[in-house]
């Protein structure tokens, strides 16, 4: 007889992820579907990698609630999957001393603690270079940053380690209620499942009308950034927001935790496209000197674009009152990284009613291994042991082919040239992988036992190289 | 390991510093990152280099392989391939290699790392990112060493050298290359190639245009492309709509300067030196690519074998020199390597380039009392060509300005 998994979870995004990784520690038999070749491909991919403080919700949100909860949460779960989050704290700056205590009031009302309003002067000790017409802001010491996929990417592994099951590839095409479970059909195969949470981002309307559930009206707000290169990672120690609008909370700067610089996002309607466009990059580019001078923009070494899906005020977090048994998840925009330990959390015990609590043999995964966050005494330990180590591919970021052939051997392989790169950052350097790019489609291609003409860059036929010359 | 002189990088530049730091008695290392020394000639399958230096014409191969051999014959010259420098700390490097880390200690430095090819990012190209954006030498790897084919239908981005030396060998490949964009009113390659790689093959050159939006979700589809204004706005009214399935950019080269704590010259993107090719770190030498970007191999080999010997000279504490003076340059010029020269014994090279376009003028070196120190002959040049200019050290008694003037 055919398995049946106590929940199925559609969508490999951040929050998926951890409920999926949840679901496993905790005992239960989940699968984790998701249609793209990778998890972390969606919005969880492409964003500005903060934990929020969560002075910005309005009280009383889920937004609010749960951020200010996820915050609390996310030390824990970095620790536990050895994944860099760095408490660097974050600044809202502006001209309007109202509003910065009203956005303080606020975080005391969402129960946020270490809020700090600070005038120029002590803004100025902390950001040097904030603009002449800033004169206050609000500083709140909890906010931190992460590396948004590789967190999405080690809950998803940590979930396969806890006897979690991954189907990437899979396109959904029926699901269907067969006695006490849900009988899922697609690309790969019948999955069964007593219970279903629908956390597909972008796609959750498709599974929504293929399960029957609640669909919902969905508006896509398309947010454009800049990466500066590593030599800038000094110019801001912590994110700074200008103070928020309606359209969101504006051009923010942030240090990443691999020392790069981001700016960004613009909040524009939009498809579901993640394109990048002159306009978008532009308007980024008035913005930033309103806010701080030195942001030197010709400095960057790569532009992208995510896409926030957005249902409403707030997040839509809900037992389906169509379809027994279906959890859905809607318009996880920001702060969606931020509250994610907490959604989890909350759906596992509040709307599932399930055991949250990690079981006492509950397994760790093993952490991604990076040579230069290691003395030199234990990297030549280590190249002793494999030399590998010792021969490095992607000289912007330092990685050699031994963590490169370890990110490959994971609980979950990743089978293109962009889940290498935001395994071990091998590409995501300066030179954008013109150096090392053919390195690593060689040595994935070897380690997966594939052809170098069948390596993709992310997506299905998006194929690296044409074969051989003269045509095959 | 102690060596009186180090390299680092074993391309044109760093092979041809480490052969004269060993002729002139000075114990060398060359450290190079790849599996064997030539740098990127190794991919650079076409001739046309070796024409000033060994006034021969050659392939990158062949001209590395000249070189080779005048490393494989000095005694005093070490190689070490495979080797990763991870850090530099004054004189000495910090290396990585398979037999683990460890640190060269040496008496003087050469920094021959060459250049990075800019990026999509560096251009700030829109649209969607999808496979099929490569630069050009990456593009030239696959194609020469790998053996293999990056694309099918290919638009090219830019006229950098490399690109259009890449339009032809893929079209000699069977691709069909659907046009060579170059957003300035001017191609920036040599115009040697401008005729051999794209009119000899019919590949269209459309100048003040460039790519407006990137199309495509798994591999490239197309791009709209069109023409820009004088202020390089794109002019939305000439956007079309142009299928492909790959992109190939050749839109400028970056000294590589990763390894490099100094102040760094916004004109050149490298650091500051002098006319011994000495920077502001005592016994750091830098050549080639890495100090700025030169546009035949002939000159790079000159230049390393110029660092070379001084700085085997300084490390054996032979190197004397003059008074130190400033030079600097009227607009028309858009940089000099160096930007201080001294007073003293033999000549000293600068290196520039013009802005724009300059015919029949002279290029005049003038001391601080607007005297004439020297002056050369320019029948015309190109921005994209490099010139040179040499003047006896004993002719400097004052800071410097290298100016146009006309007939």
């Amino acid at each position: 007889m055919q398995k049946v998994y106590d929940v199925a979870v559609f969508g490999g995004g951040v929050v998926g992820a951890m409920i999926f990784s949840d679901l496993s520690r905790a005992g239960y038999k989940a699968v984790l579907i998701e249609k793209e070749l990778d998890v972390a491909t969606g919005m969880s991919k492409a964003n500005s990698g903060l934990v929020h403080a969560g002075f910005d919700a309005k009280p009383n949100t889920l937004k609010a609630i749960l951020n200010v909860r996820g915050n609390k949460m996310y030390p824990a779960v970095c620790k536990r999957l050895g994944v860099k989050l760095k408490n660097c704290g974050a600044f809202v700056v502006g001209d309007n001393l109202d509003a910065v205590k009203e956005l303080y009031n606020r975080g005391m009302q969402n129960g946020v603690k270490n809020l700090f309003v600070l005038n120029r002067k002590e803004l100025l000790s902390a950001l040097p270079n904030i603009s002449d017409n800033i004169t206050c802001g609000l500083f709140a010491k909890d906010a931190c940053i992460v590396d948004p996929y590789l967190l999405t990417i080690c809950l998803a592994e940590e979930g396969v380690v806890n006897g979690g099951a991954v189907a990437l590839d899979y396109q959904t095409s029926s699901v269907i209620k067969k006695g006490n479970a849900f009988e899922i059909s697609g690309s790969r195969g019948k999955i069964l499942a007593r219970r279903i949470i629908n956390c597909a981002g972008a796609g959750y309307n498709d599974i929504a009308s293929l399960i029957g559930s609640e669909q919902y009206q969905t508006e896509f707000r398309r947010g454009e950034y800049y990466v500066l290169d590593n030599s800038e990672g000094n110019i801001v120690p912590s994110t700074v927001f200008p103070l928020p609008t309606k359209a969101g909370k504006g051009v923010l700067v942030t240090p990443t935790v691999d020392g790069n610089i981001l700016v960004g996002p613009t909040s524009y309607e939009s498809d579901y496209d993640t394109k990048t466009t002159d306009f978008g990059l532009q308007d980024i580019r008035a913005k930033v000197p309103l806010m701080l001078k030195n942001v030197n923009l010709s400095k960057t070494i790569r532009v992208f674009a995510g896409v926030r899906v957005i249902t409403g005020d707030d997040f839509i977090i809900t037992n389906s009152k169509k379809v027994e048994n279906v959890c859905n998840i809607a318009g996880i925009c920001s702060p969606g990284l931020s509250c994610a330990p907490a959604i989890s959390e909350y759906v596992i015990k509040k709307l599932l009613g399930l055991e949250y609590k990690a079981k006492a043999d509950a397994v760790k995964i093993k952490p991604y291994l990076r040579l230069k966050d290691l003395s030199i005494t234990a990297q030549n330990k280590l190249i002793k042991q494999n030399p590998d180590y010792g021969k490095i591919v992607c000289k912007c970021e330092g990685i050699s082919v031994g963590e490169i052939v370890d990110a490959i051997n994971r609980p979950i392989r990743p089978v293109t040239m962009d889940g290498v790169k935001r395994r071990i950052r091998a590409g995501m350097g300066r030179c954008q992988g013109g150096f090392c790019s053919d390195k690593v489609a060689r040595i994935l291609a070897k380690e997966n036992k594939m052809k170098i003409e069948d390596v993709v860059k992310e997506h299905k036929g998006g194929y690296y190289l044409f074969g051989d010359l003269g045509g095959r | 390991m102690k060596y009186d002189v180090v390299v680092i990088g074993g391309g044109p530049a760093g092979m041809s510093a480490g052969v004269e730091s060993s002729r002139n008695g000075a114990k060398t290392l060359i450290i190079e990152r790849n599996p064997f020394l030539g740098g990127i000639l190794k991919q650079c399958i076409h001739n046309g280099f070796g024409l000033h230096y060994f006034k021969e014409e050659f392939t990158g191969p062949e001209y590395a392989q000249k070189f080779i051999e005048l490393v494989n014959k000095e005694k005093n010259l070490d190689v070490l391939t495979n080797t990763f420098v991870t850090k530099i700390d004054g004189t000495n490097v910090e290396i990585t290699t398979e037999f683990g880390k460890k640190v060269v200690e040496a008496k003087a430095l050469v920094l021959a790392m060459g250049c990075r090819e800019r990026t999509a990012g560096n251009i700030l190209l829109t649209g969607s990112r999808p496979s099929g954006i490569f630069t050009a030498g990456e593009a030239q790897r696959l194609v020469n060493i790998q053996g293999k084919l990056p694309g099918k239908n290919v638009v090219v981005l830019g006229s950098g050298d490399i690109g259009l030396v890449m339009a032809r060998r893929l079209t000699l490949q069977g691709a069909s290359v659907k046009a060579v964009l170059e957003i300035n009113p001017t191609t920036s390659g040599l115009r040697r190639n401008i005729v051999q790689c794209l009119e000899d093959f019919n590949i269209p050159l459309l100048l003040k245009t460039t790519i407006f939006e990137v199309v495509g979700k798994n591999r490239v589809e197309g791009v709209y492309y069109g023409s820009v204004d004088e202020r390089y706005n794109k002019i939305e009214a000439t956007k079309k709509f142009l299928p492909c399935d790959t992109i190939i950019l050749s839109v400028g080269l970056v000294p590589e300067t990763d390894l490099i704590d100094m102040q760094i010259n916004p004109k050149t993107k490298s650091v500051f030196v002098n006319d011994y090719l000495q920077s502001e770190k005592e016994g750091v030498f830098v050549c080639g690519n890495v100090l700025h970007v030169h546009d035949l191999v002939d000159n790079v080999s000159m230049e390393g074998a110029l660092a070379g010997k001084n700085a085997s000279d300084y490390a054996l504490n032979r190197l004397k020199k003059g008074k130190q003076y400033a030079l600097s340059h009227s607009t028309e010029i858009s940089y000099t390597v160096p930007t201080m020269i001294h007073s003293g014994e033999g000549t000293a090279v600068i290196k520039f380039r013009v802005r724009t376009k300059i015919t029949k003028s002279y290029f005049v070196l003038k001391n601080a009392k607007g005297e004439v120190v020297a002056k050369k002959y320019v029948m015309a040049c190109l921005p994209g060509e490099m010139q040179t200019f040499e003047v006896d050290r004993s002719l400097i008694n004052s800071n410097l300005v290298l100016e146009v003037a006309g007939l």
